[in-house]
């Protein structure tokens, strides 16, 4: 591969990139009155569905867009919702381990990973 | 170098900047406002509720339309259904306030007019319709007779700001209960409260605390819209428009005051405090245990002092407390830079240099910009979720609010009190958003969500088409709705 078509792949990465950050605005509703609500099969993913709800869904609620983007469409492993979750990213506050702890993290993760299916 | 290494080293560098900016700045600053509002309606507004969604077991009607601003309902002894009519809308449109009495064909016959709005909210007790209204240019606790006769049985209120006196509700000791709104939306008179159309009529106007508070001395330097010169003025919190504050100036308390939970004995006197340093207490409910429940509509981002990314906060009121206005969101300190600043603005700093108490810590957190308004708990088995608060949400006032990645809101939604667990239970068919934005004919802006006396069904007021532009908002007459939701089939769900 040339290194200008390296380069233009790059650029094309970009471009996507950001048009899946954009399109993360539009994401999938999920709930009951539609007959779509996660089916929460764990007790880390109830647990979760609270944790979410009290942390979390001010902002994506039921992991849709609201004042934020939605989560609930985007491709990203449990690793790296953790990571954005302790790290914050934008206007995305960082929680700490003080206010969510590690296992209330694990929960939440559980839950999102079921909102995405 | 060769010129294809240089792009690509150029193009590297490119990605890793915007991966740190992406990283500092995120999307926010970059995406447009999507509310709710900011769509057009050409109208007329149809409602079917065959475009609206509630969970299996139940169904939905549609029970009156063509109502003007209805922002309550509420049921005499034999069940009759009787809505209000706010006589205001937020866009300066002033009605007649109205109290309806509805029909089982969905006809509508006017029980009492009033002379000045809005009326807030309603609740019937032998006999006497109570409501959360106005008397004059003040907030008041009105009563209606059925044969229409209007008395005031408190007047006085400082209602003459962004939020007013909301939810009367009787309580089960035989009081009144009702919030009552601030002024402002985060202490401090600006060109907001210009915009909304109050400063002009009341320029002296301002917030007051139920109890002394005592000021860091902040001040904000904003242009006068009230002279043709072109001049700056500074106002500091809880002072009128112009007036600065000054480092431990003491704030008397009075009472009537601002953002607090009051009531009153049905014969009138004296209010008494029931809780305070809320901002817009609009919903109120007694929970099955006879434990008082409010939700109150948090800050938005705008005026001299914006906050952002805070939803509404459902409470279970604790008698005497303070929850938190101006300084707090729940139980978190506005000036939490992570938590409450973001790219393009910083976190608010704080008003107060000592705070009146610890805000509790609230019972469910619901969206930014919700509007989470009427609201009443469930009792009935026939009907199902005993113990559940059902909180109808009006929809994001988006981009006058702030600024919303999509619309907000907009739907009826069922939170447990005890796990703050939010889940949605009566939306559009198509619930991206209003339907209005999305061109149907399901819910636009629901207000209030009650049960009748024998919890078998849910009403839902939906106050009808009001679109928003960077101008304000734009309510249409005409457009409100009453829906009813019942278990299908007569039977429980």
């Amino acid at each position: 591969m040339s290194r200008r078509r390296a380069g233009q792949r790059t650029a094309s990465a970009l471009v996507a990139a950001t048009a899946l950050v954009l399109a993360g605005c539009g994401s999938p509703y999920r709930g009951e009155p539609l007959g779509t609500a996660p089916a929460l099969d764990t007790q880390a993913q109830v647990d979760g569905r609270a944790l979410f709800d009290r942390y979390c869904s001010e902002c994506h609620p039921g992991g849709a867009a609201g004042l934020a983007p939605g989560i609930n469409n985007k491709p990203l492993p449990g690793w790296l919702v953790r990571a954005q979750v302790r790290l914050g990213m934008g206007a995305m506050p960082p929680f700490s381990r003080e206010t969510i702890s590690a296992v209330e993290l694990d929960a939440i993760v559980a839950y999102v990973l079921e909102l995405k299916k | 170098m060769s010129r294809g290494a240089r792009v690509v080293l150029i193009l590297v560098a490119l990605v890793a900047v915007a991966a740190v900016l992406f990283w500092r700045y995120g999307a926010f600053p970059l995406l447009p406002s999507r509310g709710g509002g900011q769509t057009e309606f050409e109208g007329p507004r149809v409602a079917d509720a065959a475009d609206v969604a509630v969970p299996a077991g139940y169904e939905v009607e549609v029970v009156a339309e063509g109502l003007t601003f209805p922002t309550d309902v509420t049921f005499d002894e034999q069940g009759n259904v009787y809505v209000l009519e706010a006589g205001y809308s937020y866009g300066e449109v002033f009605t007649v306030p109205r109290l309806l009495r509805v029909s089982a064909d969905g006809g509508k016959d006017v029980v009492a007019e009033g002379e000045s709005g809005p009326w807030n909210g309603v609740a019937y007790s032998d006999g006497s319709f109570y409501v959360a209204g106005k008397d004059g240019d003040f907030g008041a606790i009105l009563r209606v007779t059925t044969t229409g006769e209007v008395t005031t049985v408190l007047g006085g209120l400082p209602s003459l700001g962004d939020h007013h006196t909301n939810a009367a509700t009787m309580g089960p000791d035989g009081q009144i209960y009702f919030g009552q709104g601030t002024a402002t939306n985060a202490g401090v008179v600006g060109t907001d409260n210009h915009a909304f159309g109050w400063l002009e009529r009341h320029p002296d106007f301002h917030d007051v605390p139920c109890d002394d508070v005592t000021l860091a001395g902040l001040n904000y330097q904003t242009e006068n819209p009230l002279t043709d010169a072109d001049d700056n003025v500074t106002t500091g919190a809880y002072r009128p428009f112009g007036t600065a504050s000054t480092s431990d100036q003491v704030i008397s308390g009075a009472m009537p005051c601002n953002g607090a939970i009051m009531r009153i004995e049905p014969e009138g006197g004296e209010p008494e405090l029931v809780a305070w340093g809320f901002r817009n207490p609009y919903g109120l409910a007694f929970a099955p245990t006879g434990e008082l429940y409010v939700v109150n509509n948090s800050y938005d981002e705008r005026g001299s002092r914006p906050v952002y990314g805070t939803g509404d906060l459902l409470y279970r009121v604790e008698e005497g407390a303070w929850y938190g206005w101006p300084d707090f969101h729940g139980d978190l300190q506005l000036d939490d830079e992570d938590r409450f600043g973001h790219a393009t603005a910083p976190a608010p700093e704080t008003l107060l240099s000592r705070h009146p108490g610890s805000p509790p810590a609230p019972a469910a957190v619901l969206t930014v910009h919700s509007s989470s308004n009427g609201m009443s708990f469930s009792t009935s088995e026939a009907f199902g979720h005993v113990g559940a608060v059902f909180i109808a949400q009006l929809g994001d006032m988006a981009p006058q609010v702030g600024k919303v990645a999509m619309p907000a809101g907009f739907k009826v939604v069922r939170v447990d009190p005890d796990t703050g667990v939010v889940i949605d239970f009566m939306v559009n068919r198509d619930p991206s958003g209003p339907a209005s934005y999305t061109g149907t004919a399901g819910l636009e802006r629901p207000i209030s969500a009650k049960f009748s006396p024998d919890g078998s069904e849910l009403c839902v007021v939906d106050f009808g088409v009001m679109t928003m532009s960077e101008q304000g908002p734009a309510p249409r007459e005409g457009t409100g709705v009453v829906w009813r939701v019942v278990p299908a089939g007569g039977g429980a769900p």
